[in-house]
């Protein structure tokens, strides 16, 4: 595959190096993500598919084996400001209001302040958050701050967008939801996304490949491909493939030992 | 109009307390030098108005010098550690062993250093009493940070110079509140007591001292209401700059 964003080639990551207490998160990880993917990794607790993302970010620094993101290291792409970042919690900065929490990592990239402002309108109404602009952090329910959250993630127009657990907090109804607004935004932007969940629901509905990974240390088990048609709506819940897709993705989860249904 | 019905139980039992104390001094005929009633201080704190504002306004200086020389002081070094782990984990414990100590205590070492009359030495005091607190908090509030909000922040490839600023201090004003309130307080308090050792003239401090001396408790008294008026300003003072400030903080918005 010539055409790739993002590119990890016998990733190896050991926490606690040298140390009686070292672990062995992940072992030689290799994947290559074209642009415009959606890829979900899953896996049992611990199996370091947190890791994997942090890595990607160069939030984490891999204790072998190469990452390349967008033709460069991934430190370099993180200072280049590659990247968007959703976690579980929405993390935004409860002294600022909404509007200005989507504006600072434009603030960071040093554009104007008529940029931002116009920009961080637009991100508002994509996420559908337009007449919150004014309001702080606290006002917004769980769901809403997430969508915040995911503005500021798009802000700065990331080539790869690296969501943990985005919607693990959220009800089941408010997650639906939120997934269908993930996966209209996805189809809107055309951004590149590394998503890690729980839910193999979840993963199905939105991804083009998931990653089944085993428990530690994590090794890539299987990967799906999601062969869906697009847009996918609420009805592709029914859809006889969908179920197909989430027996196979189970299936290769109860093969990662110390799989437990949560 | 609401601020008035929410504050009448404490006006009307300020009232209260004032009568009976009235009250038990004429019934008990308890003597002048014990306890003075509220109408015996009133009468002296009237006689001695002009003195009592130019005394209080000299001892208010001391107590702001000393707060904004100790403030700045606890902050400047809170930064400094805050940026150097090895500084904080040197300097930290002590800072919090310092705290706990009566820095009052040091008051007439301090009259020595830097002369008895110079209001500076008062300054000083105050300055070291409320640089502990100062320091403590500040560092508190660089410190505690959502790690999750540093790993955004560095997912964006922002400095530790940009982190400072758009998350470190924001999140140290609450705690730097929090210190300048109980600076505010303790900053009164030290330099009335380091008075207390010897002073000008024309401080709050010596003002007490000697008139107690002199068996004229109903003066000592009307300087301690100085002192108790100005204290509680300066506490009002900060409180209204802190809502000011931090609207967004949850000690404050719901209030």
């Amino acid at each position: 595959m010539t055409d790739k964003i993002v590119s990890l080639s016998h990733v190896d990551m050991t926490f606690n190096v040298g140390r009686s207490n070292a672990t062995v998160a992940l072992k030689d990880i290799n994947l290559d993500i074209a642009p415009g993917e959606f890829i979900s990794l899953i896996g049992p607790s611990g199996c370091g598919k947190s890791t994997l993302l942090r890595l990607a970010g160069d939030l984490l620094q891999p204790t072998g084996g190469a990452i390349v993101v967008n033709g460069k290291s991934a430190r370099q792409a993180r200072l280049d400001q590659d990247y968007g970042m959703v976690f579980q919690a929405p993390v935004l900065l409860e002294w600022r209001s909404i509007l200005k929490n989507i504006m600072l990592p434009m603030e960071l990239r040093g554009l104007s302040r008529r940029e931002q402002e116009a920009r961080a309108h637009e991100l508002l109404q994509l996420v559908e958050l337009d007449g919150f602009a004014r309001h702080y952090p606290w006002q917004l329910s769980g769901g809403m701050q997430q969508r915040a959250a995911i503005a500021r993630a798009l802000a700065i127009q990331p080539k790869l967008l690296l969501m943990d657990e985005p919607f693990g907090a959220l009800d089941e109804m408010t997650r639906e939801r939120m997934n269908s607004e993930l996966q209209k935004i996805w189809q809107q932007t055309g951004t590149t996304v590394i998503f890690v969940t729980h839910s193999i629901a979840e993963a199905v509905f939105l991804s083009t490949r998931i990653v089944v990974m085993s428990a530690r240390p994590g090794e890539i088990l299987h990967i799906t491909n999601v062969d869906l048609p697009t847009p996918r709506t609420l009805d592709t819940h029914e859809h006889p493939h969908f179920f197909e897709l989430e027996t196979e993705v189970r299936e290769w989860l109860r093969r990662a030992k110390g799989y437990t249904v949560a | 109009m609401k601020a008035i019905q929410r504050n009448l139980p404490a006006l009307f039992l300020f009232v209260a307390v004032l009568l009976l104390w009235e009250g038990a001094v004429a019934l008990f005929a308890i003597q002048r030098f014990l306890l003075p009633s509220p109408s015996v201080i009133a009468v002296a704190f009237m006689d001695n108005i002009d003195r009592l504002i130019h005394i209080g306004w000299f001892t208010t200086k001391e107590a702001l010098g000393g707060f904004a020389i100790g403030c700045s002081a606890g902050i400047l070094v809170a930064l400094a550690t805050s940026r150097w782990t090895v500084a904080s984990e040197t300097l930290m414990p002590f800072a919090i062993a310092a705290n706990s100590v009566p820095i009052i205590a040091f008051a007439p070492i301090l009259n020595n250093w830097f002369g008895v009359d110079n209001p500076f030495s008062k300054m000083m005091i105050v300055a070291v009493i409320v640089f502990f607190p100062m320091m403590i908090n500040t560092v508190r509030g660089l410190t505690a940070i959502d790690p999750t909000m540093l790993e955004l922040m560095r997912s964006y490839g922002a400095s530790e110079r940009a982190i400072l600023r758009k998350v470190r201090l924001p999140n140290a004003l609450p705690y730097m509140f929090s210190a300048f309130k109980v600076a505010a307080t303790l900053s009164m308090i030290g330099a009335v007591v380091s008075e207390y050792f010897g002073g000008n003239r024309s401080a709050l401090g010596v003002f007490i001292t000697q008139e107690a001396a002199q068996f004229r408790f109903q003066n000592a008294w009307s300087a301690i209401i100085v002192a108790c008026m100005i204290g509680l300003t300066f506490y009002l003072v900060v409180l209204l700059i802190e809502r000011l400030t931090i609207p967004w903080h949850s000690s404050v918005r719901n209030t």
